[in-house]
Formats: structure tokens, sequence, C-alpha cells
């Protein structure tokens, strides 16, 4: 106690001394700071006053400092701080990396992404350091493998090893629910549009709607490199909160008697045709839409892997320690977006609402194409596992499969569910090929 | 040649996009139906071999060391509290 008390008076005494003599000394200091290679002799005073100026406190309350915000793409991209962005606007950056850590760490939302993206947020809004610089450690770790999308590929990479497509093989018509989930997306990019955001960008917020991180940020750092803090922040959040936001939807666009429709037992799928399954989805992508090989490629190979049962080894790495050191990588880049400088702008809000509003569609969508599979098809179909088309894969298969259950006990529709939550992988993949083939 | 109205561009996009969406599962779905075909002709496999049923000594073996098992337990956890 008696140490932070001392400790507390010498820096207030600090402070004192140095707004005596600031005005004064100002310009010496500048001119000492400058001067490296001479060293000259100085007052106790002035290496006071010079150690005030690299302090953070003075870095944040000094509005008018000409910092330098920092960009991972070097100088062409920074720009002099305005008062806001190096003073209130890191603070309530600061707050927001708390709200981050609580979600996380109390409400278990995606703790796996969002500590790494806030604790790179932090670092990010760091004043003086520039560690999103081109030098700093996450500019480094962005220019590394976010700006050339290398990191979204191997986790794409990780999750095609740890996907099994066996769901989806037992009854495929249930990929197409994957399809009309990616209603999300191009209903959102209509609605982001008419909000006043420019195509390429809307497209690339829209995008949010698949439910996919690693998809977001790959097309988001082609098309709006400057929004990819907020667009990866709103699709890590959005996904947190399927059992949230899903729901809701669900009951509503259904009835009672079709939530409790109970549904078959899956059929065994051969062995071959799990094996064979990446090789048909990577040709057919190949043929249609080379764009989105990518994604499908790191996704195939993954998968192949997994259905191979040769390397286990390979995708053992694939799906726990590689996707694991990536995932550490890739929030740690993308944290670096959350400077306040490139957070706070009037776009982040927009962003928020339209990734719900995207999230919410692509959900909505699902389930109405759910209920219409389920008018024409001979073997029953619960209109819930509609839902499970946006890509957060595993989460909202488990949600539908929790609602499910709720509406009847026993109803247990986990397993249908992972067909279309897998195929809303390949179809959000396949979405994010159709925008950069627009934009190419 | 007036202003380019965006919302109908994201329209089209829509469609377009919607469209090959679709397509592709459509097609996926389809060769994985007619793949799941040919490897039912083809690559019949094996009947899956459900373990044996085991012996009736056997079982009530396994029965006595359940018991066994749980009185060691209860003894335990008595023993314990």
């Amino acid at each position: 106690m008696k140490l932070k008390q001392i400790f507390i008076s010498l820096l207030f005494a600090m402070v004192a001394l140095t707004s005596m003599s600031y005005a004064t000394e100002h310009e010496d200091a500048s001119e000492v700071s400058s001067e490296k290679k001479v060293y000259q002799p100085k007052s106790i005073t002035e290496l006071g006053v010079s150690f005030w100026e690299t302090t953070g406190i003075k870095a944040i309350f000094d509005t008018d400092d000409g910092e330098m915000s920092a960009d991972p793409a070097g100088e062409s991209k920074e720009h002099v701080m305005s008062a806001f962005e190096s003073s209130f606007g890191r603070i309530i950056m600061i707050l927001i990396v708390f709200t981050l850590f609580y979600l996380a760490i109390a409400k278990g939302f995606e703790p796996l992404l969002l500590i790494p993206i806030a604790f790179g947020g932090l670092l990010a809004n760091i004043p003086l350091a520039h560690m999103a610089g081109p030098e700093g450690m996450l500019g480094v770790i962005y220019n590394m493998g976010i700006a050339n999308e290398f990191f979204p590929l191997l986790i794409f990479m990780g999750v095609g090893a740890m996907t099994d497509f066996g769901p989806l093989l037992a009854n495929p018509k249930t990929a197409l629910l994957g399809g009309a989930a990616q209603f999300g997306i191009f209903g959102s990019l209509v609605g982001a549009v008419a909000l006043g955001f420019d195509l390429q960008d809307a497209s690339a917020i829209s995008i949010i709607g698949g439910a996919d991180g690693p998809t977001s940020i790959f097309i988001a750092n082609r098309l709006a490199p400057d929004m990819l803090g907020a667009i990866a922040v709103a699709a890590y959040s959005y996904m947190a909160l399927v059992p949230v936001i899903q729901p809701p939807i669900m009951r509503a666009l259904t009835t009672k008697e079709e939530r409790q429709i109970k549904m078959g037992v899956q059929r065994r799928v051969h062995r071959l045709e799990k094996l064979i399954f990446p090789i048909i989805v990577l040709m057919l992508s190949i043929m249609v839409l080379p764009e989105s090989t990518p994604l499908i490629g790191a996704f195939a190979f993954g998968n192949f892997a997994k259905e191979s049962g040769v390397v286990d080894r390979l995708s053992d790495t694939m799906q726990n320690s590689l996707i694991n050191t990536v995932t550490i990588f890739l929030g740690l880049g993308v944290g670096s977006k959350l400077a306040a400088d490139k957070f706070l702008v009037l776009e982040s809000l927009g962003i928020m609402i339209i990734g719900l509003l995207a999230f919410s569609a692509g959900t909505a969508m699902g389930v109405i194409m759910a209920k219409i599979m389920n008018k024409f098809s001979k073997e029953p179909i619960n209109p819930l596992i509609g839902a499970a088309g946006v890509s957060a894969v595993p989460m909202s298969a488990r949600v539908v499969s929790k609602v499910g259950s709720e509406e009847k006990p026993g109803n247990v529709l986990l397993m249908h569910a992972m067909g279309p939550n897998v195929a809303g992988v390949i179809g959000s993949a396949v979405a994010a090929g159709v925008l950069l083939s627009i934009f190419k | 040649m007036a202003e380019v109205n965006y919302v109908v561009e994201a329209l089209k996009f829509m469609v377009l996009g919607m469209g090959v969406v679709f397509l592709f599962l459509f097609i996926l779905v389809k060769v994985v139906e007619l793949q799941a075909k040919l490897i039912a002709k083809y690559f019949p496999e094996n009947t899956p071999q459900t373990p044996a049923v085991p012996a009736g000594n056997v079982t009530e073996d396994e029965n006595r060391r359940v018991a066994a098992i749980i009185a060691a337990v209860t003894e335990f956890r008595n023993k314990k509290s």
C-alpha cells in the first residue's frame, strides 16, 4: 500500500514539474530528441520532460501531438491522427475490448477467436508503440498472413479436416438448405447498397451473412480491407450469438406440428463416398467457379487428408496444432484493425446492423426452404434444420437440435442438421467466389 | 446513361449469386446421389459385423463383475463419509 502511495505521489510530482516547465522547455526537448548522434548533458528537468513526452498518459491527453496512425501497409496508408482518434477514441476502443473480453470469458462467446482479436485490439490502441505498423508485432503478423489471405485458408484447411460429411452424404437433398441460407448474403447486399455503401463494400459486409469467419476475412481483405476489423468482429460476434439470434426466428416461421416432425434414421455411408466427396466438390468448383477454389481447395484438402485415413498425423496437425497456431495469429492480426482510427467510423455501425440483418435473413430463408421441401418430399423434413444452413459449424446445428428436443423430447435432429450445416460452408464459399468473380 | 441504380445492380448480383449457389449445390446433390448408387453397386459393403452376442455364462460373469464393482464403490464411499 505504501509503495503505491509513493508511486502515485511521485507521478503527481512529475506531472506538476513538467506542466510548469512544459511551456518553456518544450522546444528544447524536441531538439534534444531529434539530435541523436551527439549526446548533450541534460538537467534532471529535461530528462523528466523528455520522459514525459514518451508516456502514454501524455499521448492520450495531448490531443494534437501530430501522432501518426499505424497501418500494416506502411506510410502510404498512414495519416496524422485527429484529436478524437488519438485520445477518446483510444479510450472507447479499450473499453470495447474489455467488453469483448467479458463476452468471451463470462458469456463464452467464441472465446477462441474473440480473446486473440480483442487482445490484438488492445495492443493496437497503445499510443506511440505503433504495434500495428509495418514494423510492429501486429503489423508483421498482418502482413505475414492476412494481407495475402493465407491464414483464412489455413483455417479452412483445419475446418475441412474437422468436418464429417457423413450426414450430408446420407441425405444429400438437405444440401439445398445450405444454399437457401446464403440468401442472407445476397439479401443483405441489397440492404447495404440501399443504406448507401458502394457495391464493393456492400459485398464485403454482406458476406457476414454466410456466418463463416474465415470466408468473411478472405472476402473483406479482397474487397474492403479498411473494414476488415469491423467485419471480422461482427462475423464472429454474430456467430457467437447464434443461440440467441436463431431460435426466435425459427419459432416465428414454423408451426408447432412442423417443429415436432421426426426424421428417420440416416443410412450408413460407405467409406468410399466420404473419400470421393471432397474431390467431387473440388472438381465442381474447378468447373463452375475457379474463383472460389482457394477456399474450397483448402477445405477439400483438409477433408481428403482426414478421410483418406492414412495420414492421420497430418490431419491431426491440421485440426489441432496448426489451426490453433493460425487462430492466434489470425486473431491478433485482425485485432490490429481495431485501432480507433479504423474502427470508430460510422461504417462500423452500419456493418453491425447489416451483419445482424444478413444473419437473420439467412436463417429465415433456410427455414422457409425447409418448409417447402417438407411439402414436396416423401420423407418428412423438420423445417428447423433449415436454420442450420448458415454455416456456423457446428453451433447452429446444435441450436437446431436443442430447439427440436425442447418441442418434443427425444427428437434428436443433430445429425440431420449437420447436413445443411456443412453444405452451408460450401455454399458460402461458392457465394464468396461469385462475389469475387463480379469484382475481378 | 443517367446515374446507375445500385440497388438494381445489387438485385442482379443476388439473382446471379443465388442462382450459382443453387446450381452448384444441385449438381453436387445429383453427383453425390449417383456416386452413392455406383458405390453401392460396385463396392457393396461387407455386411456390418455386429459384435457376436456373448454367451450366457459370459454375461453372467459380467453381471457378477459389475456387482463387485458397485459393492466396492459403495464401500469406498461409505468409508469416506
